[in-house]
């Protein structure tokens, strides 16, 4: 991993460590009602400012960190956990049921993502684990494309038909000589897909589907305080920027991680 | 062409069919009832049923389909559940706003995208490219429904130049093009850079430029000719995408436009609002990928009407 990967991962799990101790580190409570302390702009006991029911921007900033980036970590997991098993599948036995999972693929392809995951996350009530649901019910998709291509050209290389000669089965090849040759694609394939996730997770949330309130996730601070954006900018611009700068890091990491797979590989 | 053109508008309704009958079976299999959030959960079993036979929801799925395809074939997609107002007629209406919208962000993002990705890739490793690789994916990490805000901030609320939000004439454009003119311009200038970097590597630029073609022509003509093909393929995917629904940037910015009616469909459950835009989705993507297989064919003497064929 080059510097700027080293940097975007630190950043990253700082963030998510900073967003655990949350509550150990700064004295407030982030859903906690404080009637006396409405929309007051940064302070040095507020570095933030305070929203319309007076809760730490800081602290919500924070506590917030914990679901979109551990929702976008975990679906971006489940997703290529699903991928790696149906490409596998795919692309080893081929015939129909390739046909059949890779016209899956390219229907879930063909949606704006975004609005597939709005479908799927209104099927279920609305809650971290349905955003969990949604991103990967999405996410698999370019996962298991990727993974049956590799298969594809794995199973015609020398040492899988050395394999099969010497009697290994179906499972004994998929699982301890194919299965070992996908990993670092799709883990590139998932450092690449991470900042995607983090940014789809906070539209769902914008958009009223994810963690309800009083939780607070980064996009749903945008969407319930963009009415003051005007009067009071700073309850919106920290979220903003939590995004952005946690995206930034994943792609930032993806880049950096794709650039070394492709020349370790030339 | 003509063969090429007529084949692939028979495939879209081939694909329509298909379409249809699987979003028919996934709503139809999935949980919830529309019903329910007409009239509540708590309603009367008379009344339940009485809503259900006004929507036609108490039939089989096969004769729900069956009713749904002649209503398209005659010209109809049925009535929104909720407003009672005909789907064609809101599509008409949302469909220009958001091809207005989807050409406004790609007049914009395009320019910038492919001249900042060209001037890189020449310029590879020099102060220029990476303040520009670094802008771009900056670009990319920023959720539009946040630049959005922060751009209406700025230009609606402090300087008061453009208004904050509504569907009109350019000055509502604006705001909402330049937001989703972000992230594509920023996909833009990452595909031409990297395509660039490998044209600038062939044999055929090092010929142009010993046999002493101008800088200018040799960017203009020998390069970027060579580079269309990505940078037409990802404008076209993008464009498509847009006119299936910017559903941000639409609500940011108050637009009326076909993302923002997709997602209050599919939030209120209105099936024959849901049909309407996966129909309008698909014909619209499926005509954007005809349009630029044709523009490949003229970019690029290799390709026939027969190799594009898949």
């Amino acid at each position: 991993m080059g510097r700027k990967g080293k940097a975007s991962a630190l950043i990253i799990s700082s963030l998510f460590v900073l967003s655990l101790l949350a509550t150990l580190l700064l004295p407030y409570d982030p859903n906690e009602i404080d009637l006396d302390n409405l929309r007051e702009p940064p302070s040095l006991e507020h570095p933030f400012g305070t929203d319309n029911k007076g809760r730490d921007i800081l602290t919500r900033v924070l506590s917030g960190g914990k679901i979109s980036i551990g929702v976008s970590v975990a679906a971006a997991l489940i997703s290529m956990g699903i991928g790696l098993i149906v490409g596998l599948l795919s692309g080893y036995f081929g015939g129909k049921l390739d046909l059949f999972l890779m016209a899956l693929v390219d229907l879930i392809l063909a949606f704006p993502a975004l609005l597939l995951a709005i479908g799927f996350s209104v099927l279920l009530p609305p809650g971290i684990y349905t955003v969990m649901i949604a991103l990967s019910a999405v996410g698999w998709a370019s996962f298991a494309r990727l993974v049956r291509g590799s298969v594809l050209s794995l199973r015609e290389i020398s040492f899988i038909e050395a394999a099969r000669s010497v009697g290994c089965g179906d499972v004994r090849i998929l699982l301890v000589h194919i299965l070992p040759q996908c990993v670092p694609l799709v883990l590139v394939m998932m450092g690449i897909k991470l900042g995607g996730y983090v940014l789809t997770e906070a539209a769902l949330g914008f958009l009223g589907l994810g963690a309800q309130p009083p939780t607070a996730t980064w996009g749903s601070m945008i969407s319930a305080n963009r009415v003051f954006i005007s009067s009071a900018p700073w309850m919106v611009l920290p979220p903003g920027i939590a995004i952005a700068v946690t995206a930034l890091s994943f792609n930032l990491l993806g880049d950096d991680l794709r650039t070394h797979y492709d020349s370790g590989r030339n | 062409m003509k063969n090429f053109i007529l084949k692939r508008l028979q495939l879209l309704v081939l694909l329509l069919f298909g379409i249809t009958l699987l979003t028919f079976a996934l709503t139809k299999a999935l949980p919830g009832d529309p019903v329910y959030s007409l009239v509540g959960e708590r309603s009367s079993p008379e009344i339940i049923e009485k809503i259900r036979r006004e929507i036609g929801t108490d039939k089989g799925i096969f004769s729900q389909y069956i009713g749904y395809v002649s209503l398209v074939l005659h010209g109809e997609m049925g009535r929104s559940y909720y407003t009672n107002r005909k789907v064609l007629d809101d599509i008409l209406i949302k469909f220009p706003n958001t091809l207005k919208l989807a050409a406004g962000a790609m007049l914009i993002a395009t320019p910038f995208g492919v001249f900042l990705g060209l001037a890189a890739a020449l310029k590879r490793g020099s102060r220029f490219d990476r303040i520009a690789s670094g802008l771009s994916i900056t670009a990319l990490s920023v959720p539009v429904f946040w630049s959005g805000l922060v751009l209406m901030l700025f230009f609606s609320l402090k300087l008061k130049i453009l208004p904050p939000s509504g569907t009109g004439g350019v000055e509502y454009l604006l705001l909402p093009a330049i937001t989703l003119s972000l992230p594509a311009a920023a996909t833009l200038m990452r595909i031409t850079r990297v395509t660039v970097l490998d044209i600038v590597k062939m044999p055929f630029v090092r010929t142009a430029r010993a046999k002493g073609v101008s800088v200018f022509r040799l960017n203009a003509v020998h390069i970027m000719k060579n580079a269309l093909i990505p940078v037409v393929t990802v404008i076209g995917l993008d464009f498509g995408s847009y006119l299936n629904g910017a559903v941000l940037t639409e609500t940011i910015f108050g637009w009326n436009g076909i993302g923002r009616y997709a997602m209050e469909g599919i939030l209120k459950r209105d099936y024959p609002v849901i049909m309407g835009c996966i129909l309008i989705g698909t014909v619209s993507f499926v005509i954007m990928n005809l349009i630029v297989d044709v523009l490949y064919f003229y970019m690029d003497p290799r390709v026939t009407p027969h190799g594009t064929e898949r």
